[in-house]
């Protein structure tokens, strides 16, 4: 029963990883349908920013957070004005032109570090409260609070907020929104560049717990798609009970299956999503053709 | 059921349409087309036959030109992206190594079984997944590979795991395994040759005249009585079947696969796309000519990178890709094709 | 009472409470010209896809020759002998005009030879024999209805079924358009269902009208008879629609 409660932990603890690395994607994907494959590399350049603003300026990654975020921002608002503004409505031409934008900055950062892993500090990430008989990892713990902080802030955002509903409105139809004074291409621009910075953010805050390589976004990014579609597309509660799901669903499996096989889980929970109900868990049915017909 | 006889007088056969008035190629042409590409094709290898580095990378160019072109039924002519293209090479690839390493079986049995698993596994997971729209469709295929690739580091005692399957050197034809680069190099030929050849017939049949309608609009097709996801199979099963193949000769080359080497979607899955990408998606031509043009350069890339800047191979490849689907959407063919009508119509009036 | 090619009894519609469709019943014969009209809104374009198999009937029953064909996908109806067209065309972009009005003919014709033959025909029949080379993409509006009507006919349909074929082209168009209708009903002896809005189409081409109305049957008759009764004048009329009867 204890081991029960400690992989549950480890597993809710894991979902608010997962939550917060797709709260990015979620955003450019979930609700404005940009299909974004480079989101795992903004994460990595997050990471990357954390590690050098702690080793170079001696900053906790709680303070670099507030530069390196929207620096990843700005990245982002760059793609998205080059790449992917020329590209819409053009999914497939969207993936394909992001994941070359995946191998192009996953190679950079390879040429730049030479490939040696990097971390910050041990002594930050291993720190544990200890609640009852389970032992719970600071920064994890802290985690899990600024993703659900952040996924409240962004769900008043976009309920509450003219901006917030513009962002809505132009994904539901692009004609209706210009007709209505949106700038949507600003808009889009805007979306972009938040989703990107909240990678970034993730990166950042998760510097004191993981091994930094330039791969290590591409551990991110299908786990991230698939925490968008089961949640529900442009649900942001959504999101946020599917990276619980999968991470508590990942931590159950590699402790009772095999570690080996937690990846292929995602994927997986991901593919019967698809299938069964592409909506997702809280999104509306239908959610996932909005925005990827034709529109002008 | 079909009395209208839109010809006029009833019981007449309609005129017979001469090729010039139909604007498509007739079966001659599209015959001597094919030669003539293939004798391009063909080219590099009788020039330069001697050399070694040279002989290695053409014979990477056919086979990758194959790969491509088999993509390109259904990615091409199907307009269904697949990237999950990696799995049925997988396929290929473990059958024939575990066949030939452990059971002492030649390739060339084991081929064709082989590709037909490669088919049944392919119609398989599309039955569910070809409903899915857009960018969906896609992921799902990507998500597909993830799984294989996991699978195949799982199951150790089958595949090997992350160690990989070597295959032993003994030379023979039944082995399917060469002394000379030049026997290699002819093989892949053939098998390019091959897939091209069926992709050319493809293109002039009804399975192929439906994937295009199917492409270019789904209700359309529908309309036109055309079974929209069987159509959809068919051509996903034949190119899975051709994929398979390639994964075969490829297992057969290097006589050593691990799981990286097959499902990395960077390498192999998404390759398959770019390069069809690049010379022209749909195109008879365009995935060997993409093949062409990428497999030499990427090998110049890594050999004059690795060292100082690793991986910049990739990189400059990724900028590539980003280039490609920003700039040239159909592909060097493409471009050409364009081109040619602006001049003709620039000539002809209308 | 020679058998209906086509009919629906009491078909109808719902979408969560809404009744899109209700209780339409409608015997079109062998032969036969009707058109279908109302005001915007009124299920007509719902009635379509439930003839066409795009949409299930939530009641009633739709047949071709007397077969129930409720669960029959639209590929399926196209085989049987429907062909249609769609309001917002619907041409294959990438394709020659011929290549388009191949793959319909490839229903009936496997080899690409006949196909091709067949293909060429068809568009000659339409007036697009000139056109057979360019893409499909570059041709204009009005002809590029035409090639969608040529894709339908080279299944060899028994009965076609248009919506608003005429919408978007100018007067010299239309009267194009409708000549060739007209001949394809007389001399090839088509049967047509069509939905229109432009009445003065209505007039020229239909033998009989039905009139539908928020999703009811509310009138049905000669093209005459209907186009001056006041009960679809009044239907119209809050549409803000106005002709004179001429």
């Amino acid at each position: 029963m204890d081991q029960l409660l400690n992989v549950l932990v480890i597993g809710l603890l894991l979902g608010g990883v997962y939550g917060l690395v797709s709260v990015g994607l979620n955003l450019i994907f979930g609700t404005v349908r940009i299909v974004n494959f480079a989101q795992g590399e903004l994460v990595m350049f997050g990471m990357y920013g954390g590690y050098y603003a702690y080793n170079i300026l001696g900053l906790s990654p709680y303070l670099s957070v507030f530069l390196v975020a929207p620096a990843v921002g700005l990245l982002g608002v760059l793609i998205q004005r080059l790449v992917i503004q020329p590209l819409h409505n053009e999914s497939n031409m969207q993936i394909f032109a992001t994941f070359g934008l995946l191998m192009m900055f996953q190679n950079i950062m390879l040429a730049v570090t030479r490939g040696e892993a990097r971390s910050v500090g041990g002594d930050f990430g291993a720190q544990v409260i200890e609640l009852g008989d389970i032992k719970v990892g600071t920064v994890r713990l802290l985690t899990f609070v600024i993703t659900t902080a952040i996924t409240i802030a962004l769900h008043f955002w976009l309920t509450r907020t003219m901006v917030g509903k513009s962002v809505r409105a132009v994904t539901q139809d692009k004609r209706a929104a210009r007709a209505m004074g949106i700038n949507v291409e600003k808009t889009f621009l805007m979306t972009f560049g938040i989703g990107s910075a909240l990678a970034g953010l993730a990166g950042v805050m998760l510097t004191p717990i993981y091994s930094i390589t330039p791969g290590v976004g591409g551990n991110f990014i299908l786990a991230a798609f698939a925490v968008v579609v089961l949640g529900g597309l442009g649900s942001v509660w959504g999101a946020y009970l599917g990276g619980l799901i999968v991470g508590v669903v990942e931590a159950f499996a590699g402790y009772y299956i095999d570690p080996a096989l937690r990846h292929a889980i995602w994927f997986l929970i991901f593919l019967a999503v698809l299938i069964i109900r592409p909506a997702g868990l809280l999104g509306q049915v239908g959610a996932e053709e909005v925005g990827f017909r034709e529109q002008n | 059921m079909n009395k209208t006889d839109l010809a006029g007088a009833p019981g007449a056969r309609p005129p017979v349409v001469r090729p010039e008035d139909s604007g498509l190629q007739s079966a001659g042409t599209a015959l001597w087309r094919y030669l003539g590409l293939m004798a391009l094709a063909a080219l590099p290898l009788l020039l330069l036959a001697k050399d070694p580095y040279w002989l290695n990378i053409i014979a990477f160019t056919y086979l990758m030109g194959g790969l491509a072109s088999a993509w390109n039924i259904i990615g091409g002519f199907g307009g269904q992206f697949s990237l999950g293209h990696g799995v049925f090479f997988g396929i290929g690839a473990y059958v024939t190594a575990i066949a030939t390493a452990r059971y002492g079986l030649s390739p060339w049995l084991v081929m064709v079984p082989a590709a037909l698993l490669a088919s049944l596994v392919a119609m398989l997971i599309s039955w569910p997944t070809f409903r899915l729209k857009g960018p969906f469709f896609a992921i799902a295929t990507m998500a597909f590979n993830e799984v294989a690739f996991v699978l195949a580091n799982h199951f150790d005692s089958f595949t090997g795991g992350p160690r990989g399957i070597m295959i032993p050197f003994k030379a023979g034809f039944a082995n399917m395994i060469f002394r000379e680069r030049w026997q290699y190099a002819v093989l892949m030929f053939v098998f390019v040759a091959l897939v091209v050849g069926i992709t050319v017939c493809l293109r002039r049949s009804r399975l192929g005249y439906y994937l295009l309608a199917v492409r270019e609009d789904e209700d359309a097709a529908r309309a036109s009585g055309i079974n929209v996801l069987s159509v959809k199979l068919q051509g996903m099963a034949l190119s899975a079947f051709l994929t398979a193949i390639g994964g075969t000769l490829f297992t057969m080359y290097l006589r050593f696969i691990d799981p990286p080497s097959l499902f990395t979607l960077q390498d192999v899955g998404v390759k398959f796309a770019l390069l069809s990408l690049i010379g022209g998606v749909g195109t008879i031509a365009g995935p060997l000519l993409g093949a062409a043009l990428i497999v030499p350069f990427e090998n110049f890339l890594r050999a004059e990178l690795a060292d100082a800047l690793p991986g910049m191979n990739l990189a400059i490849l990724g900028l590539l890709m980003v280039l490609a689907a920003l700039f040239m959407k159909r592909g060097v063919v493409g471009a050409v094709e364009d081109l040619v009508r602006k001049i003709r119509s620039r000539r002809g009036g209308r | 009472m020679a058998q209906a090619l086509l009919q629906t009894r009491g078909a109808s519609k719902h979408f969560m409470g809404l009744k899109a469709v209700d209780d339409v019943s409608l015997a079109v014969h062998k032969g036969e010209v009707v058109s279908i009209i109302g005001p915007n809104g009124a299920g007509k374009t719902t009635y379509f896809n439930l003839l066409t198999g795009q949409l299930e009937p939530t009641l009633g029953e739709v047949s071709l020759r007397g077969q129930n064909i409720n669960r029959l996908a639209p590929q399926q109806r196209a085989r049987l002998g429907m062909g249609r067209t769609f309001q917002i065309v619907k041409p294959l972009i990438a394709l020659s005009a011929l290549e388009n009005v191949m793959v319909g003919a490839f229903l009936q014709h496997r080899r690409m030879a006949d196909a091709r033959d067949r293909a060429m025909a068809v568009l000659q029949r339409v007036g697009l024999g000139a056109h057979a080379k360019r893409r499909a993409g570059d041709l204009t509006l009005s002809e590029r209805r035409r090639l969608e009507v040529a894709r339908a006919l080279a299944l060899g349909p028994e009965i076609v079924l248009l919506d608003e074929v005429m919408a978007g082209l100018n007067q010299s168009e239309t009267g194009r358009c409708i000549d060739l209708l007209r001949s394809l009903h007389q001399e090839d002896g088509l049967t047509f269902l069509i939905i229109e809005h432009n009445l003065k189409v209505v007039r020229a081409f239909s033998e009989r009208v039905i009139v539908l109305d928020r999703g009811r049957l509310i009138a049905e008759g000669s093209a005459d008879e209907i186009l001056s009764s006041p009960e679809v004048v009044k239907a119209y009329l809050g549409e803000g629609h106005q002709w004179t009867p001429s």
